[in-house]
């Protein structure tokens, strides 16, 4: 579509409806977000003004605000009554909001009317802003294209929360580490079908992106489980509320990289298919060579992007331990270290999936002598 | 243990990549440094959101220029990863400063129980800066493909005008574009998994509105609107710059002779 737009080609009829679509469909979602104060249970409040009193704690040293925040109570029983509540936030934002005027904010009430306490902004409406962009953008820029990939996220979180549905319900029994092993092939399966559709070099996606993902993930988890020693397990987030906190950290590390070798095993044999429709006689080894030399492009790229997103998350919890003069080298061990350690791992995963998505494009998609010769 | 996969990985790119490989694992070094410098220099006092800006020109350049060498397409990539980093901050900027994005939510208060929450630096800059440097690599990674793609295309196709170099671009962007969307969203997904199972019960409202559920969501969702955005550009500027090149190449050989 983009094109349409910087080229100043004529726009046909169809291309102006559906951006008409679009721009009205990203209307109704902004605005309805907006005042979808009718659809919640928790009561919101709307903030007509706020006080900031400092006020310094005597256990700490920190200087705190105490807000005195005023509003008026936009849905539920009470709808329209004005009330006060009180917030106390340090300064620095580490815990807690820093209410401003215009805020929408969550609160608990008792059923008398009461109000007990700040339970947080509502934040729903900066998710859809996003999610509209998103979506926008990606039609803008990929047209048929975008509604595909999107459709196949769409499923690919489907599948992800009923699978973690089905993990919440019987968390103490099942097996986590089997359940995502059996998952991830379903992701495999799903995403590369729904966005190259049915084709030779499809299923040599498939084979590939299978088999290197239990190459290499039973690479790190024998290299993990004999030099494991002392993990610090504890500091990942969410660690107390998993059963089976050991298999937890193999899914971490599991999920990390399963959609780079995707992303590896879709590139090479779609290169490779291409390759060989051109010249069907092309030898074996020109086409390794080839191979190598596309992968190389993306290998370099592909694990830099595993680094600065599984890894760059941990720089808040690292700042504010080494502000309190926890040093840094404990500091990145104790928080980061099971990131760091997915992220070597995926990339590991990265460059073996190259010789093995090689070896199995070439043996799926390359014709044999007689099929050539025919 | 760090070690151990640490070596494992640089056998193994040496073996598939040669020089290449070892040019990766230098950059991938480097990336970790650039992380740890950012956390040192805001210790010392440092405005973060002016420092993540810096970093992430820093980890462009030692991508690009490293891996790539300094030539017309790393010289495109750079300027339109620069222009859709200025996009990304504006929007950010404003998301989490109304939306209280920053800081931490109920699960970590176990963790940060014991630290002093007084700590000079203001976790909004903080949470704009790890949001700035988390998307840098994906960027870095869609434009160079999209412009070293283009620049290929040109020089097997010489008459092509600018209008169809873009179109080719683009279209080159496309494919890696539904790739990217699912590395990035496998990559953290196992923080999703680990938040409902702390959360088992909770409403929907509820998770809607929770901080630490938004933070991850957020970093999903620019990481896309950024690696989306960054095709047009990068396409559009390489039509631009590599047409140009093109012609000035030739003007140049017509003198020689």
């Amino acid at each position: 579509m983009i094109e349409l737009i910087l080229y100043g080609d004529k726009m046909s009829k169809k291309f102006k409806i559906e951006i008409m679509i679009l721009i009205l469909f990203s209307l109704v979602s902004i605005i309805f977000v907006y005042n979808d104060h009718f659809l919640y249970k928790t009561p919101i409040m709307k903030v007509t003004e706020v006080k900031n009193g400092t006020k310094n704690s005597e256990m700490f040293k920190e200087t705190y605000y105490n807000q005195e925040i005023k509003g008026i109570i936009k849905n539920g029983k009470y709808k329209g009554k004005e009330i006060k509540i009180n917030n106390l936030v340090s300064k620095t934002g580490v815990y807690g909001d820093i209410v401003e005027k215009g805020n929408e904010l969550l609160i608990e009430m008792s059923k008398t009317g009461e109000v007990n306490e700040l339970i947080g902004v509502k934040r729903d409406k900066y998710l859809v802003i996003l999610l509209v962009l998103f979506i926008d953008s990606i039609i803008l820029v990929a047209g048929k294209k975008g509604v595909q990939t999107l459709i196949s996220f769409f499923i690919n979180i489907i599948v992800s929360a009923i699978a973690i549905f089905i993990f919440q319900k019987k968390f103490t029994t099942l097996n986590l580490l089997l359940l995502y092993i059996g998952v991830s092939v379903l992701f495999i399966v799903l995403s590369l079908f729904i966005t190259n559709g049915k084709s030779k070099k499809t299923l040599s996606a498939i084979i590939s992106s299978i088999a290197s993902l239990f190459i290499s993930f039973g690479l790190a988890f024998l290299i993990v489980k004999i030099y494991g020693g002392e993990l610090s397990i504890w500091s990942m987030e969410y660690i107390e509320a998993v059963y089976d906190y050991e298999n937890f950290f193999y899914v971490t590390i599991l999920l990390c990289g399963l959609g780079a070798i995707m992303d590896i095993s879709i590139t090479i044999s779609s290169s490779l298919n291409e390759l060989i429709e051109k010249d069907p006689k092309i030898k074996k080894s020109a086409l390794i060579k080839s191979g190598r030399e596309i992968s190389k492009d993306i290998v370099g790229t592909m694990t830099n992007v595993m680094l600065y997103t599984c890894y760059t998350p941990i720089v808040p919890m690292v700042f504010l331990a080494i502000k309190n003069n926890m040093k840094l080298f404990d500091a990145l061990t104790f928080y980061g270290e099971v990131d760091l350690i997915a992220v070597f791992t995926s990339s590991i995963s990265i460059v073996l999936a190259i010789p093995i998505s090689l070896f199995i494009a070439i043996h799926i998609l390359k014709p044999s002598k007689k099929e050539v010769q025919e | 243990m760090i070690t151990l996969l640490s070596i494992t990985l640089l056998v193994l790119l040496l073996i598939i990549g040669r020089s290449r490989g070892f040019k990766t694992y230098i950059t991938l070094y480097l990336g970790i440094f650039l992380i740890i410098l950012y956390l040192l220099l805001m210790k010392s006092g440092l405005n973060p959101i002016i420092l993540s800006i810096i970093i992430c020109m820093l980890a462009t350049l030692s991508t690009l220029f490293i891996i790539n060498g300094v030539n017309i397409k790393t010289k495109t990539s750079f300027v339109s990863i620069m222009i859709v980093l200025l996009f990304i901050f504006t929007l950010i900027f404003i998301i989490v400063k109304r939306g209280n994005i920053q800081g931490f939510s109920m699960e970590s208060l176990e963790a940060i129980g014991g630290y002093s929450y007084d700590i000079g630096t203001n976790m909004i800059d903080v949470m704009i800066g790890m949001y700035l440097i988390c998307i840098i690599g994906t960027i870095i990674d869609t434009s160079i493909s999209i412009s070293s793609a283009m620049n290929e295309v040109l020089e097997n196709n010489q008459h092509l005008n600018s209008k169809e170099l873009f179109k080719s671009g683009m279209n080159v962007g496309r494919d890696i574009m539904s790739t990217t969307i699912n590395t990035l969203y496998f990559a953290i997904i196992a923080n999703f998994i680990g938040f409902f199972l702390w959360h088992r019960g909770a409403t929907f409202e509820y998770v809607l509105n929770y901080k630490a559920f938004d933070q991850e969501v957020i970093q999903l969702l620019i990481s896309f609107i950024g690696s989306i955005m960054i095709i047009p550009i990068t396409a559009y500027i390489s039509s631009i710059t590599l047409k140009r090149k093109k012609i000035f190449n030739f003007k140049e050989k017509k003198q020689d002779r």
